[in-house]
């Protein structure tokens, strides 16, 4: 399905700044894998969202998706296989647009653009349909600009904008780090129906311990630039944020600058690894 | 709980906002036709507020709706104005004139979108860069000459001129005679202009305007739907600049003759345009926003028609007046804005 033979991305090359974010990163994603990720800031885990959708050039290393090679891809010839949800709400969908303009021009994913009328009457009980599942009451409010919205309805709809056309790969980018509780809450029980329904290969960051192991059927740890372990099959299900939080510690414990590269002095306390940063005030 | 109210609210306005529309439209018809008669204003001002209309849409696309930064207009009017007058001189029907205007007004567009997309410099610089080569385009277009005169030549107006006028002192008598021109162009260019919006207005509203107005408000969205976003802006750019060359071969058919420095402070005048329209009309819809542009050019040259006739100042003071307009139009609603801020001070101090 989605396959990454030993990609690197190096930031700044030849700088005083030169990062190498992800060094020789390989991974592969089998039809229907829901994979989370998780490591600290400037992991790399965005930078490998980056890589797959295109955001990011690849220096070295190939992408392959569903037979094809697709290092080399645009990002906008990318994303018409791949969905994806932002962090920022604000990304994924377009002020000044209904919420039914928004839907219609995610309809069009894949296919040329034509010179038909944008909004079809045919479509509305489908956008309806698929905007329940989200249960925020938005299919009765189709006709609403989405700038009225809150970041909660917006990441909903971003979502089924990135699902209304089954991708072949699904990309969720930390896409409940900037909402509050209640409306995170909500944008993850409708991702695990979104999955479980289309049964599509999904990767998600998160920074959420509870949220890596509630979700998905494989964890991956990303630091410094590499993938430094996986969790799946048989152990994964067992597994709980305590064992995560053990397991980042071990890490801690194995190289002694990490506390730096995680922006913290001292141990972690169980509460920031479970929340560890809040992304929204991360600068961008 | 609260912003789901106020959404509501705002939900119930969106169903009256097409008569609100409406009725302030009508309002400013009537407001327009008074002070047009007692401030005796000669009626050619709407007639050229037409011409330039579409040059208004022009700014109106690149600046609201694709949220670029172009002056590309500045270049696209001149061009579109000498193909018109070099073709009308050759012997080319006054449509085909319009048609071909459209199209070189639309390569300045797509010259503006490659300057932009290629070597990634961004809209002001890439249009200024555009519209200092369009110079000599223009030039080398008008065959070396500064100016085109098209005395004699069959243009839309003149085709029509003589037997309106008969039509019309047969009609309404001798007194007449002398607005026939003037009725003409407002009868001509009007019709041209609704025309144009129609098409316009159909295009914003089929899925690849929908593409294109995205792209203005959110390009990373549009990527991300798999659209080629590059391909957007370009697309927008030219249907944009297209109009500016609509605009100026209109005009160069009602002055009768083709200029190089046609275009000069076109994209002020366009920036004023949408400003009063939106102003004056407060528009929502894609629709209503595009009738605000051309409303907001109209009135824009009435006033200044209005500040002429009221002062009686000679026609070589124009670009003064022009500017004057022109920041009475941007700087009242800011003026307004931070007069509400300190009477909202006043009253919280107190």
């Amino acid at each position: 399905m989605l396959e990454l033979d030993k990609v690197s991305v190096t930031f700044n090359a030849g700088t005083n700044n030169e990062v190498r974010a992800l060094n020789e990163v390989s991974l592969s994603v089998e039809e229907g894998d829901f994979v989370t990720v998780i490591g600290s800031n400037g992991a790399g885990k965005s930078t490998l969202f980056g890589a797959i959708a295109g955001a990011v050039t690849a220096d070295s290393g190939q992408i392959r998706l569903d037979g094809h090679t697709i290092t080399h891809w645009p990002e906008y010839k990318r994303s018409q296989v791949i969905g994806r949800v932002f962090q920022d709400p604000r990304l994924g969908t377009c002020p000044g647009l209904t919420i039914r303009e928004n839907l219609s021009l995610a309809a069009v994913h894949g296919r040329r653009l034509s010179l038909r009328r944008d909004v079809k009457k045919d479509q509305e009980q489908w956008f309806r349909d698929e905007l329940e599942h989200g249960h925020l009451g938005l299919e009765e409010r189709l006709d609403t600009d989405v700038a009225l919205l809150s970041g909660g309805q917006r990441q909903s709809i971003t979502l089924v904008m990135a699902t209304l056309i089954k991708p072949k790969l699904l990309l969720l980018d930390e896409h409940t780090a900037a909402l509050d509780p209640n409306a995170a809450e909500q944008i993850i029980s409708l991702t695990r129906n979104m999955a479980d329904r289309h049964e599509m290969s999904t990767v998600m960051i998160t920074h959420s311990m509870q949220q890596a192991c509630d979700l998905g059927n494989r964890v991956i740890m990303m630091h410094q630039g590499e993938i430094v372990f996986e969790i799946s099959g048989k152990e994964r299900y067992m597994l709980t944020p305590a064992d995560l939080i053990d397991r980042f510690h071990s890490l801690e414990n194995a190289e002694l600058s990490d506390a730096q590269m995680l922006g913290q002095t001292g141990t972690f306390s169980q509460q920031d690894l479970v929340a560890l940063t809040p992304t929204s005030s991360r600068n961008r | 709980m609260t912003s789901r109210a106020s959404t509501e609210r705002r939900g119930s306005e969106s169903i009256t906002s097409r008569h609100g529309f409406l009725l302030r439209g009508l309002l400013l018809v009537v407001v327009v036709g008074v002070v047009m008669s007692l401030g005796n204003v000669n009626i050619g001002a709407i007639g050229q507020g037409l011409g330039y209309a579409l040059a208004g849409v022009c700014v109106f696309l690149t600046y609201r709706i694709l949220g670029f930064v172009d002056l590309t207009v500045d270049g696209a009017f001149p061009i579109g104005g000498a193909v018109c007058a070099i073709l009308i001189v050759n012997g080319a029907s006054p449509e085909v004139a319009l048609l071909v205007a459209f199209v070189f007004g639309a390569l300045a567009g797509l010259a503006t979108a490659l300057v932009d997309i290629i070597f990634k410099i961004e809209g002001l610089l890439a249009s200024i860069i555009v519209i200092t080569g369009a110079y000599t385009v223009t030039l080398r277009i008008m065959g070396g000459r500064s100016n085109i005169p098209l005395l004699g030549q069959e243009t839309l107006i003149s085709r029509h001129s003589r037997p309106f006028r008969a039509w019309l002192v047969e009609q309404f008598g001798d007194s007449m005679k002398r607005q026939s021109t003037n009725l003409l162009e407002i009868m001509l260019f009007g019709g041209i202009v609704i025309v144009v919006l129609a098409i316009l207005y159909w295009f914003m509203r089929s899925e690849v305007g929908l593409a294109v107005r995205a792209t203005g408000k959110n390009a990373q969205m549009v990527r991300a739907t798999g659209i080629n976003h590059y391909l957007m802006v370009a697309l927008g750019l030219m249907v944009a600049n297209g109009m500016a060359g609509l605009s100026g071969s209109l005009v160069v058919q009602q002055f009768g003759f083709a200029d190089v420095s046609l275009g000069f402070g076109l994209i002020i005048r366009g920036l004023a345009a949408v400003i009063i329209g939106e102003v004056l009309l407060r528009p929502k819809s894609t629709g209503q926003l595009l009738i605000a542009a051309v409303a907001g050019m109209l009135v824009f040259d009435i006033s200044r028609a209005w500040i002429f006739s009221a002062l009686d100042l000679p026609t070589t003071d124009i670009q003064l007046v022009s500017a004057l307009v022109v920041l009475a139009a941007l700087g009242t609603p800011r003026l307004y804005d931070r007069y509400k801020a300190y009477r909202q001070r006043f009253v919280n101090t107190r």
